[in-house]
């Protein structure tokens, strides 16, 4: 008969770490599938608060852009093109950055001809470098909607925003 | 003396501590970088050159043309998905209830890109008669190549 030892074995101290990764990875793929990557951005638009007295712009000073059907758009009542806008307007907003610049788009314009213009008048925020202008503030931009123009035309019987 | 052959098992085993590390990372990336989205439609988007971030939570109105080419709205509060409204008197509710609830709350347009102009016009006037400041319309990023 042999001897009888006292034969512990050594149970090492550890945590059991091997489930661990699963479900980590099970919660990767949860956020995998139920998230989109955070591709969401677009052009900020500010409203303007809703009150009855819309702020009243001298036509004969603001730089008027008119969008038509086709997609193609008027500036100050001739064709132009997205590359022509920010050179017309650099003279004028530098001697005025207050200076109105409305932006009527007809009924049926298609509304990416609108978003182009809209994005040009926003790039002259942007650096020169950039291709912007490099203003401190957005200039004043004002885009007459449908129930304003409807209100012009019981007052006036014209559109004022189609006879140039 | 004998040489007996004592090879010393070693137990097969791939190190498998440092996984949960990665994949916590991994977690965390998704955690950060994504967002969950209110609206899944298929819209081709207009392209824009300026673009800002969206603010997390911003309700949406969504005008999407239907397999049969008509347009038509669909709205989310932000927390739930979007559904599709009838008609403009009921995403004018819609919005009411949201801005009334939420008075700061963003909201964000996302339209298809050849939507007629009187369709934004009509949930951007609803939006402004709400007393909704902060409107973002949803772009797509302009490259040099884009040509319309």
């Amino acid at each position: 008969m042999g001897k009888l030892t006292d034969k512990v074995t050594k149970m090492e101290a550890e945590i059991t770490s091997a489930s661990m990764a699963d479900i980590a990875f099970l919660l990767i793929i949860f956020f995998m599938v139920t998230t989109v990557f955070s591709a969401t951005k677009g052009l900020d638009f500010k409203l303007p608060s809703d009150d009855q007295t819309p702020p009243t712009t001298e036509r004969e000073e603001a730089v008027f852009f008119k969008v038509l059907e086709d997609g193609s758009f008027l500036m100050d009542g001739r064709p132009a093109v997205r590359e022509d806008i920010i050179p017309y307007l650099a003279p004028k907003l530098e001697r005025w950055p207050e200076k109105p610049i409305i932006l009527y788009a007809r009924r049926q314009a298609p509304y990416k001809a609108m978003v182009a213009v809209y994005d040009e008048l926003q790039k002259t925020t942007l650096p020169p470098e950039r291709g912007g202008l490099g203003l401190s503030k957005l200039p004043n931009i004002s885009i007459p909607t449908n129930r304003e123009i409807q209100q012009y035309i019981a007052l006036f019987g014209v559109n004022p925003f189609e006879d140039r | 003396m004998a040489f007996i052959k004592r090879s010393k098992a070693i137990p097969a085993n791939i190190p498998t501590a440092s996984m949960a590390d990665i994949a916590f990372l991994l977690i965390i990336f998704f955690m950060v970088t994504t967002k969950f989205d209110v609206d899944r439609t298929r819209v081709k988007l207009p392209k824009s050159t300026v673009r800002n971030e969206v603010p997390k939570g911003s309700a949406y109105v969504v005008v999407a043309k239907d397999t049969a080419g008509l347009f038509s709205y669909k709205f989310s509060d932000g927390e739930k998905m979007s559904r599709p409204v009838a008609d403009v008197t009921l995403l004018e509710a819609e919005v009411n209830a949201v801005a009334a609830r939420d008075p700061g709350k963003p909201f964000v347009i996302k339209a298809e890109a050849d939507t007629p102009y009187e369709d934004i016009d009509t949930a951007l006037d609803i939006l402004r008669q709400a007393g909704v400041e902060n409107v973002v319309l949803l772009t797509e990023q302009r490259t040099v190549n884009d040509v319309d």
